[in-house]
């Protein structure tokens, strides 16, 4: 699943530990996210969109298949 | 606390379980092992939840549950076969087959010899460990633990 967050993260001007800290999780999980390695839990994932004022498939996008 | 210092709280307590574990065998008191190993477990899990500097979230508990789960399904079939092995050891004795040899000499003739089972089973539990930190190594990598990444 592919994800915009690295650019929401520099609009807002946010580092990988302060989302992460923000969100609960650890910096290598939104690292992991970032990179593809790892996919949220639709939780997680709301949070993030919630975070940056955006509907969650502005951030995450799970392509055709 | 951090997490070096529950590190070396670890290496303090499996010092004391080994001591310990000697106590055990020149006393013959198998209770004092077995209690003090149960306290020591208790201790370091105690002390993992009040590791300051670790964070536990659901993409560490998806690698801690993968990793025992995968681990789960092999050695449930080797634990099963062992055991069956052990039975047809058990209940071959009276259709003529000797018993087992006794591995240690200075056990007295009237107690039950379990020191080649304990030993078998705690070399189960060994490579088990290690296939759990197999598994934990390759979905860590998996999911990304030891990526780094330019802020």
């Amino acid at each position: 699943m592919k994800n915009n967050i690295k650019v929401y993260r520099a609009m807002h001007n946010l580092t990988q530990e302060a989302l992460a800290h923000e969100m609960g999780v650890a910096r290598q999980t939104i690292l992991a996210i970032e990179k593809g390695k790892y996919d949220p839990s639709l939780d997680l994932a709301f949070k993030i969109a919630r975070r940056f004022g955006v509907n969650i498939d502005e951030v995450f996008d799970y392509g055709e298949n | 606390m951090k997490q070096n210092t529950f590190y070396f709280l670890m290496g303090i307590i499996g010092l004391a379980e080994v001591a310990l574990f000697w106590v055990s065998v020149v006393l013959r008191n198998p209770f004092i092992i077995v209690i003090a190993f149960i306290l020591g477990i208790l201790l370091i899990y105690g002390a993992r939840v009040r590791i300051s500097d670790r964070k536990d979230d659901e993409r560490s508990a998806l690698i801690t549950q993968k990793a025992g789960a995968r681990t789960l399904e092999v050695f449930w079939i080797l634990f099963f076969a062992i055991s069956l092995g052990s039975l047809v050891m058990g209940f071959a004795t009276p259709l003529g087959i000797p018993p087992p040899p006794k591995p240690f000499p200075r056990v007295p003739h009237d107690e039950p010899n379990l020191g080649y089972f304990g030993l078998l089973q705690m070399t189960l539990l060994c490579c088990m460990a290690f296939l759990y930190i197999a598994f934990r190594v390759y979905y860590a990598k998996k999911y990304g633990e030891w990526d780094d990444d330019e802020e």
